[in-house]
């Protein structure tokens, strides 16, 4: 066991939880300490920024930091929204449970679910071995809800770590919107480590949003682990602006017939930041779909990178799927790496791929100048463009205005958030 | 004639101008005076640098200036960066409008048109007004509501690619338009369109330089003075009726003078 898996293991023990919930939270801790955390050597880790992690204190966060409803964004029409400030529910700043929302107090999380993960997912039984309260949006057949989710991070990572939890559980035919939202309460130099399960029972449609917007000098991992039955949909559409280095790994599997995965991923990267995603979609059932879009770009000496691996098993004939990567480098040291992988066991597939890294076509912008426009604006409106593929879908009036500000703000733009 | 005319009251004055693209040299001594209120025709064949004298004008990263010089108003053109010249009232009409998708054809006439204004310490256009601005001039140009929601030029035919040229020209009403070969891959009707935009623009104040190989534009655009243009210089200049000798007798009679 290496010194860190080592210390991990200490460190839960140490939080000494009690209980049935302790027995599997040190469960996660030992078989996260028998593979330990990946390096940087790991395939599919050769970005995220893992070297902090040697020094990081795992111990969660206190329970009761208080922030403000300043910190928050304006409520979406239409949403029950609930707040966890590093990982503690705050009943004061959210709706009462209700409609499929529970907050799970420490004593019941982690779900055994967790124990089952390894690999990629290995970040994931970190938070099982530390979560606090945990967040859980459980649907009966035919129910339907719309939620917001905010974790907010308010402590330094040297006070504690913050673990955010949500279980999502769509039964037969269920449809849930969710918004789900990581910010800082503050400039803080948080350690956020999420994890998320997604559950789609047959005919089930979650359709889900994820901002990630946390602070400069924020450290944060995500592991999202989905499972899909028949014919069941899931929509998801991610934005990561935030974090000085931010991972997020994805992984679906596409269990049930005619199930299907729509995913839109946006990542922006100035400065020295690292946007890293991957995202591992397994076909297992037949006639399953994906569509996957990522855009990145890549300012200053931004590192932004975005690794889609689509698997076919033998016995998922009649997929399609469909990759469309793009990455857009806007300086001399940034760095874009996109890359689509395919592993196809059957022959009945029809899966199409494509990934372009390159530069802000000149043609575009001496045409935008020509017109009068600064180098500036004209920079950043084809930036917004580079981007707007993913938006496109983007459904929930008060949202798509926020996420527009958000990010004509990222491209430093007051001129272009006039013209959104 | 020429000799006579103030040098300040020139809008445009090319003197000697001599330019290298990739190396090979291909504006070699040309000069050219547009006053105020003039319509110029410059003519040539293929090769002969007219699409080079408006991208050097218009400032396209790429065109090295090796002598010479270029005034605007008595401003050095040549020292300012394209969006200065635009922002000055001089205005490119691309041969080949590019394609933007993603950015919104509205968005980016009202981001040019509010560009200008700064300049000249006008305030930002009202929404409202600059909509009704943008629809009489869409009328004018026969384009539909829904050019103006969709991308720039994005998926566009040819005609209707130079009609957007046109129409942004209306909108933006600089003192000098340069047309870059507008009327190349139009038919008969949209030929029209796009001469009834320009020749609306027409006034003593603001000029026009038309880039044409063909005598037909000038049919519906009548111009001052035409130009032909042959191995980067200006090699014959006339009224309207040297384009139709131009279209009788072919390139090869001036080029024969010339030589």
């Amino acid at each position: 066991m290496s010194a860190l898996a080592h210390r991990i293991v200490e460190e839960s023990t140490a939080a000494g939880f009690a209980g049935p919930a302790g027995a599997r939270r040190r469960a996660a801790a030992a078989a996260l300490g028998s593979v330990g955390l990946p390096t940087s050597r790991d395939e599919n880790w050769k970005y995220a920024s893992l070297r902090p992690l040697e020094r990081q204190n795992f111990t969660p966060a206190p329970r009761g930091v208080t922030i403000t409803a300043a910190v928050l964004p304006a409520p979406i029409t239409g949403f029950a929204r609930y707040v966890f400030v590093d990982g503690h529910f705050a009943p004061a700043l959210s709706a009462a449970p209700g409609a499929g929302f529970a907050a799970l107090a420490a004593a019941e999380t982690p779900p055994a679910a967790a124990a089952a993960v390894g690999g990629d997912a290995r970040f994931a039984l970190l938070n099982a071995a530390f979560a606090q309260d945990g967040a859980q949006l459980k649907l009966g057949r035919g129910e339907n809800a719309r939620a917001e989710v905010v974790f907010v991070a308010a402590s330094e990572a040297a006070v504690g770590a913050s673990y955010p939890r949500l279980e999502i559980e769509l039964a037969e035919g269920a449809q849930l919107e969710l918004i789900e939202r990581h910010l800082g309460a503050g400039e803080v130099a948080a350690f956020v480590n999420s994890a998320l399960t997604v559950q789609l029972d047959r005919g089930a449609q979650l359709r889900h949003t994820r901002l990630q917007d946390l602070p400069a000098r924020a450290l944060s991992f995500d592991t999202l682990s989905a499972e899909l039955h028949d014919g069941s949909a899931y929509r998801l559409l991610g934005v990561a602006t935030g974090a000085q280095s931010a991972r997020s790994t994805l992984l679906a599997r596409l269990a049930g017939e005619g199930a299907g995965i729509d995913m839109a991923l946006a990542a922006l990267g100035e400065a020295a930041q690292v946007q890293d995603a991957y995202a591992r979609i397994e076909h297992v059932a037949r006639n399953t779909r994906t569509e996957q879009l990522f855009r990145g770009i890549a300012a200053d000496r931004a590192r932004v990178a975005f690794n889609g691996k689509v698997v076919v098993d033998a016995g998922a004939a009649g997929t399609d799927s469909r990759q469309s990567l793009r990455g857009l480098l806007a300086g001399s040291q940034a760095e874009i790496d996109v890359r689509p992988q395919l592993e196809i066991y059957t022959d009945d597939v029809r899966c199409s791929h494509g990934a372009t890294a390159g530069k802000l076509d000149d043609a575009m912008l001496f045409y935008l100048l020509s017109r009068g426009l600064e180098p500036a604006t004209a920079q950043r409106l084809l930036k917004w463009a580079f981007l707007a593929d993913a938006f496109a879908r983007i459904e929930i009036p008060d949202l798509r205005r926020q996420i527009e500000a958000r990010l004509a703000g990222a491209l430093h733009d007051g001129a272009l958030k006039e013209l959104l | 004639m020429e000799n006579m005319k103030n040098p300040d009251t020139a809008l445009l004055r090319i003197e000697n101008l001599h330019a290298k693209v990739a190396g090979k040299e291909i504006l070699n001594g040309l000069s050219l005076t547009v006053e105020r209120g003039e319509v110029h025709a410059i003519m040539g064949p293929n090769g002969s640098g007219k699409s080079t004298l408006a991208s050097v004008l218009a400032g396209r990263p790429g065109y090295e200036v090796t002598q010479g010089r270029v005034s605007f108003e008595g401003r050095d053109l040549l020292s300012l960066p394209p969006e200065e010249r635009a922002r000055a009232g001089l205005f490119l009409g691309f041969q080949y409008p590019v394609e933007i998708p993603g950015v919104n054809n509205v968005y980016l006439l009202k981001a040019a048109l509010n560009a200008q204004r700064k300049t000249r310490g006008l305030p930002e256009v009202d929404a409202f007004e600059f909509l009704t601005l943008v629809r009489e001039k869409m009328k004018l140009m026969r384009m539909e509501d829904s050019f103006l929601s969709r991308g720039v030029n994005e998926g566009f035919s040819g005609g209707e690619k130079k009609r957007n040229e046109i129409l942004q020209m209306l909108v933006l009403e600089p003192q000098l338009a340069i047309l870059d070969e507008t009327d190349s891959g139009l038919d008969i009707d949209a030929l029209k369109i796009v001469a009834a935009g320009v020749n609306s623009l027409r006034s003593p104040e603001r000029a026009c330089v038309l880039v044409t190989h063909y005598q037909r534009l000038l049919d519906y655009i009548v111009p001052d003075q035409v130009h032909v243009l042959i191995r980067g210089r200006i090699v014959k200049s006339g009224d309207k009726s040297l384009a139709l000798e131009l279209e009788r007798r072919g390139y090869d009679w001036v080029a024969g003078a010339a030589a």
